[in-house]
């Protein structure tokens, strides 16, 4: 199974060598054939090991695979024209994909590591391999950001490390060299000795993913970051990259809920509102695409973390979904959003042509309206759950006043959020002058098969499979 | 030995945040990790741990030898400048390292009391951590700050060694292979040129 999950990141690895310029379209029929270890995957019972008890393949983990995915074929559809809207070498191209290859390889071993060590070096290795892709664009800025990226990229990662140490620490007394297993962790977090250093273990770790993924206080390093890359990268960061970070999260935070809810509730809480209350104003004053959909992208992975810690997996699952599929949609978008400057909102959505062109400006309506949570976004009910769950974790104790002062804090964050969404897609819509832009059939398909993916989170069918995670 | 080996890998950190020579900068990293390398010898002999013993070589190997060789000719074939000043002075500098030496034995004390063996150990590897993120910050050139980033990446193995007896033989080979990764990315960043279009 494992060599069926490799085979296409290393054929891809492989190819990348080549001189022919119609590389690339073998490459994005390559990125197809992932999809189907993944579906035996799905049809095998759960948990299924991969690789002894290292690569253990449940149903948390291959539903991340499946998304992770799903956003790899869109990406690698919308990369056959990346040419066509950047200048970029045919060299740096080729690099790209073998940048791409390994990042892949990483997320494998990471998403579906049963193991602390293991799901850090995949994570070591996908976020080392991102840095050649954000230098991809040949532009000073890019070259500054590469390096920015490299250092705290680098810094975070060790944070991470420097956590599972202290949490196998605490733990091999009991388990000894088994201590760096997920399973039996969890099976046995309750008879670690030294719950205080596991928990100190826990919150550096966390702090480390938090930076990873653009929380409070690195809330503009990501989005910089973003800025300066090629658009597929953002969508590789949004839709891959942070899907790794928030499954380690879920499974280092299933143990530490073990060892001590309350401490972990309270710390997350908090973490997540600041993050969500800076996020909003930065969101407020956002002037391009970009920066907009990256610190959108912050908002939402806060919520995430925020349903999973209040005892809504559900929501927090669905909500992952739906932003893997939406966010990277987005970013994939402003290759032909931006045809025109990059700093250019007001009428953006329009000039667009032609069968192709009427379909991609209703898209991307859909998939903007659809992130503010405008019903029948799946991120609409993933809310109404998440906050529901929220007040059911506050009945428990005796803080219901102020958990309900605080969602309603969120909810004046949100809809902060919410206006200023609005307010650009009136721009984009009704302001500005209307200049012709080009579709491409490429990108065109990847926006339809997110949509597909997006709608299908809402099938009873899948709906039920994330009810069973939970 | 332990004892003399740990003093002299925070020693040879202490003296790279005063150093304004991009060579000597390599070669205290080198120093650094040939005592992380012999520690984990030391360690690994005392506690009859043989994986312990080919890590401690691999260290040595890959991280006292190679790595600084591979920076030391990446910076001839780039020509980078040899001159680093660090950006906080010598006089502020001497008063701020001893600070964060003791700050970060008070701040661990609570961690420190949890672990049974080598309790001291795991508060130098916490305060290296520290010395190594000023290394980054002090330093305005990147070959300084990818010292920096080495340096940490040495803590981190120390705090491995001290506060655990060694991780497990399957990851301390994995952050080696993703420390290679690093060398071969930052080449390619320094690669300026290549992909003008």
């Amino acid at each position: 199974m494992l060599t069926f999950l490799l085979l296409p990141a290393i054929v891809m690895f492989g190819v990348s060598f080549s001189q022919n310029e119609k590389f690339k379209y073998f490459l994005a029929f390559i990125s197809f054939v992932i999809l189907w270890p993944i579906i035996e995957l799905f049809l095998l019972p759960k948990p299924y090991n991969i690789l002894s008890d290292y690569l253990v393949a449940d149903k948390l983990d291959t539903y991340v695979l499946l998304v992770s995915s799903i956003v790899g074929i869109g990406v690698t559809l919308a990369l056959l024209t990346l040419d066509k809207h950047v200048q970029v070498s045919p060299k740096a191209y080729r690099k790209f994909y073998r940048f791409f290859a390994v990042f892949w390889v990483g997320l494998i071993f990471s998403i579906l590591s049963n193991h602390m060590g293991i799901y850090w070096i995949g994570l070591e290795l996908a976020t080392l391999s991102t840095v050649y892709m954000i230098k991809t664009n040949y532009t000073p800025a890019t070259h500054k950001e590469a390096w920015n990226y490299m250092i705290v990229g680098a810094i975070a990662v060790s944070l991470i490390l420097f956590g599972i140490i202290l949490m196998y620490a605490s733990a091999k007394p009991i388990l000894g060299e088994d201590a760096m297993n997920f399973t039996l962790l969890l099976k046995h977090a309750k008879e670690i000795p030294s719950p205080f250093l596991f928990e100190m273990g826990f919150a550096i770790t966390t702090v480390g993913m938090f930076v990873k993924m653009g929380f409070f206080p690195m809330n503009l390093w990501l989005a910089n970051i973003e800025r300066a890359s090629f658009y597929p990268v953002a969508a590789l960061f949004s839709g891959i990259l942070e899907s790794a970070v928030i499954v380690g999260f879920f499974r280092f935070s299933e143990i530490a809920m073990q060892v001590n809810y309350d401490h972990l509730f309270i710390f997350i809480f908090i973490y997540t509102i600041l993050t969500i209350f800076i996020v909003a104003f930065l969101i407020f004053r956002a002037k391009d695409f970009m920066r907009l959909f990256s610190l959108s992208g912050v908002e939402h992975m806060a919520l995430i973390v925020l349903f999973w810690v209040s005892g809504a997996p559900f929501a927090a699952l669905l909500h992952f979904g739906a932003h893997a599929f939406l966010k990277p949609a987005l970013f994939l978008s402003t290759g032909v959003l931006e045809s025109n400057g990059k700093y250019k909102i007001a009428g953006a959505l329009r000039g667009y042509k032609g069968k192709k062109g009427t379909l991609f400006w209703f898209l991307v309506s859909l998939f903007l309206l659809a992130i503010i949570s405008l019903p029948p976004s799946p991120m609409f009910f993933s809310e109404l759950y998440g906050f529901g769950a929220m007040i059911n974790t506050a009945k428990q104790g005796d803080h219901i006043l102020a958990m309900i002062g605080a969602i309603l804090f969120l909810l004046v964050l949100l809809s902060i959020i919410f206006y200023r969404f609005v307010a650009i897609y009136q721009s984009m819509k009704y302001e500005g002058k209307e200049e012709e832009k080009t579709v491409y059939m490429s990108e065109l398909l990847a926006l339809i098969i997110f949509a597909i993916s997006s709608i299908s989170l809402l099938l009873p069918s899948t709906l039920t499979y994330l009810r069973s995670i939970s | 030995m332990v004892d003399f080996l740990i003093g002299l890998f925070l020693a040879s950190l202490i003296v790279a945040l005063f150093t304004t020579r991009l060579y000597k900068l390599f070669l205290w990293y080198s120093i650094n990790s040939l005592m992380l390398g012999m520690l984990a010898l030391v360690i690994g002999k005392n506690i009859d741990d043989d994986a312990m013993i080919i890590t401690g070589i691999i260290t040595i190997i890959v991280k006292a030898i190679g790595i600084p060789y591979i920076l030391k000719n990446l910076s001839q074939k780039f020509h980078f400048i040899r001159q680093i000043t660090p950006e906080i002075k010598v006089q502020y500098a001497i008063m701020l390292i001893p600070a964060i030496l003791v700050f970060t034995f008070y701040l661990s004390a609570p961690i420190t009391s949890m672990i049974n063996t080598n309790a001291n150990y795991v508060a130098i590897s916490i305060s290296s951590l520290f010395l190594s993120l000023l290394l980054m910050i002090e330093h305005k050139d990147v070959a300084s700050k990818i010292i920096g980033f080495l340096s940490i990446e040495n803590s981190l193995f120390l705090l491995g060694i001290s506060a655990t007896n060694g991780m497990p033989m399957l990851v301390e080979l994995g952050i080696f292979f993703d420390l290679l990764m690093a060398i071969v990315v930052i080449n390619l960043l320094f690669h300026k040129e290549e992909m003008k279009i």
